[in-house]
């Protein structure tokens, strides 16, 4: 019940701020999101920011200000379903990830990739294995990339040390490569995905 | 004259045009790395050119030319099937791009897209130069392709703008500069303008846009009709044409084609690529909740003759069992023994919502509903199979010959390149890279 309460109350915040972009064409600060939510401390609106922004409902700028994500299109997000009675099994799974929304962060900058080399096999990655690329995703050091390498394409892991990068393989037959000339990441494996049957 | 602005304010508006670069080559180019900044040309399964990358371009490869041709002006061109369902997919992520940016999103084609900034500049805090270059910035880094955008006060001057510097450019015209771009621009080059209507405005010393855009109303509306009027109207940068976010679910007609080679002269064969045709373009009307009220037809011979028919139904609708009929009837009107045939293709035209059906007096109202629960049964079978699991007994002919046979016969490399689990209708729907790792 506790649950169902806190989630009432988010939703009627959000959509507080949503009537006032909508109706202001703008996004409120955050006294105004104290105002029209009725929250009374500075400290409390900046947890309910930080709610929203990990459901993409909104973000922040560098400066800190606050830009609309989704709340930006009426759709009703954290929606379950108004008409008849609630039905605690669709409560329960309004909040449930799908087998892609887990897979896949970013929609409009994954693709697939159809793995055929065995250089990665240490890591669990097999040739026939469908890796999953995100082009949006800056790479960090230990990621597994897909690269461009003075003209060659591979899939490794990426080691940014002090100055260097290398490109180690998670297999002994290979050995690590040290960009010579030029080096281009077309992405960062997020997944890989084998189905047996 | 020439340097009096059009207007004296900059933004009244902002409308932006998106216009992708050499769209289906570029989308090929980001799938397979190895073919960036080499000539990239597609449309192999029509023997043509659909699109040239711009290094094709550079080599003197237009669009609609013959391969045979290409092989003579650019041997290193790299020639590819067309892969619509990848170019689809890049298309719809291009447009949920936009849509991060603003809600008033207007897809204009597969590769171009209208977008209203107006009242942005607050929520990202910058000007629209700004928000144009962050759009163009992020369709790169996410799609791997580049754009080339306009942005001024209406759809015709951001058109405008779009074409100024392609590709990968960037042109913003706010209102007091709009006459410097019109001055040098030939008025045929105007969205909307032909070269019919420039012949006639050449008749009164109108060479150039600004000249057009220069003359008072009452010439406009003396001389042209009101397409015209509006046009002048967007130029002197009033905005007349609104950018329509709603996606295009209302049609004003459904048309399905197929192009086979080689031609065939088989009645059966031709028959069952046109009743395919029909098929696909019922279930195309079916999934919108349209139905048709009039059925055209046609067949292209080899030698690129047209013949086709129009015909009118007693009742609209979208189900193939009631329209085969007509549709027989209209072959046997056009079909020629003697003739080869390239291509079929079907119009369902008239739409009107499904749900606003008319009876005839003598039609059997028990008979329709058991063919609409038919019909509904093969769309679930198809949603759950892949289309065609189930459908007319007069399409399996298609069968008897491959779409094209030989060099032409190539198909896309996602289509042979399947995951366990994918088949020939239904594969993920994510645009997959073609890279060696």
């Amino acid at each position: 019940m506790n649950r169902d309460l806190q989630k009432d109350k988010l939703r009627s915040r959000t959509q507080a701020i949503s009537g006032f972009y909508h109706q202001k064409g703008r996004m409120p600060s955050f006294s105004e999101v104290a105002e029209i939510t009725g929250l009374r401390s500075k400290n409390a609106v900046y947890k309910l920011i930080n709610q929203l922004e990990r459901l993409r409902v909104l973000k922040r700028d560098s400066k800190g200000r606050l830009i609309a994500q989704s709340i930006a299109f009426r759709v009703k997000i954290l929606g379950t379903v108004e008409a008849g009675f609630p039905s605690p099994a669709e409560e329960e799974l309004a909040d449930s990830l799908s087998l892609d929304g887990l897979l896949i962060q970013n929609p409009s900058a994954t693709f697939l990739l159809k793995v055929s080399g065995d250089s990665m096999s240490g890591a669990g990655i097999l040739p026939g294995d469908m890796v999953l690329v995100d082009k949006g995703e800056v790479p960090k050091s230990g990621d597994i990339v897909i690269a461009e390498v003075d003209g060659e394409w591979t899939m490794k892991y990426l080691k940014k040390r002090a100055e260097s990068v290398l490109l180690l393989p998670a297999n002994p037959n290979y050995q690590p490569i040290r960009p010579k000339k030029e080096l281009k990441i077309a992405g960062v494996v997020t997944a890989v995905v084998r189905k047996y049957r | 004259m020439e340097s009096q602005p059009l207007t004296v304010s900059s933004w009244p508006q902002a409308i932006l045009h998106l216009d992708a670069d050499a769209f289906f080559a570029s989308c090929e180019q980001a799938i397979h790395p190895e073919l960036r900044q080499r000539p990239v040309i597609t449309g192999k399964e029509r023997g043509i050119v659909a699109a040239a990358s711009y290094e094709a371009k550079a080599q003197g490869v237009k669009r609609g030319m013959s391969l045979y041709e290409v092989k003579k002006v650019c041997p290193d061109a790299v020639i590819l099937p067309s892969d619509y369902e990848t170019y689809s997919l890049f298309s719809v992520r291009m447009f949920e791009i936009l849509r991060r940016f603003s809600p008033d999103v207007e897809e204009y084609s597969i590769d171009e897209a209208f977008v209203d900034l107006t009242g942005l500049r607050r929520s990202f805090h910058g000007p629209y130069g700004m928000i144009a270059r962050k759009m163009q910035e992020t369709i790169e880094a996410e799609l791997g392709i580049t754009v080339s955008v306009g942005v001024s006060l209406s759809k015709v001057l951001a058109k405008i703008g779009s074409k100024h510097n392609k590709p990968h450019g960037l042109t913003l015209i706010p209102g007091t500069d709009i006459h410097i771009y019109l001055n040098n621009l030939p008025v045929e080059k105007i969205w909307g303008i032909g070269p019919n209507t420039a012949a006639f405005l050449r008749k009164f010393d109108i060479i150039t846009a600004l000249q057009f855009a220069k003359k008072d109303e009452g010439f406009i509306r003396n001389h042209l009709s009101k397409p015209y009027l509006e046009i002048w109207h967007e130029l002197n940068g009033r905005s007349v044409y609104a950018v329509t976010a709603v996606s295009k679910s209302s049609y004003q007609s459904i048309s399905k084609t197929k192009t086979f080679t080689p031609p065939s002269g088989d009645k059966a064969f031709v028959f069952a690529q046109i009743s395919k045709n029909l098929e696909n373009a019922c279930i195309k009307a079916r999934r919108h909740k349209l139905a048709a009220s009039r059925l055209i037809i046609f067949l292209r011979t080899h030698e690129y003759r047209d013949f086709g028919v129009e015909m009118r139904l007693s009742r609209p609708s979208a189900y193939p069992a009631d329209l085969f009929e007509k549709l027989r009837d209209g072959f046997s009107r056009i079909f020629h023994p003697l003739c080869f045939y390239r291509q079929t293709g079907v119009v369902l035209a008239g739409l009107v919502p499904d749900n606003k059906i008319q009876y005839t007096l003598f039609d059997d109202i028990s008979k329709i509903e058991k063919m609409v629960r038919i019909y509904d049964t093969i769309d679930r079978l198809s949603d759950k199979f892949g289309k065609y699991t189930v459908h007319h007994a007069a399409s399996l002919p298609t069968k008897l010959q491959t779409q094209h046979e030989g060099e032409r016969g190539d198909i896309p490399k996602r289509v042979t390149n399947l995951f366990r689990g994918e088949n020939k209708r239904q594969r993920l729907g994510l645009p997959m890279f073609h890279i060696k790792v």
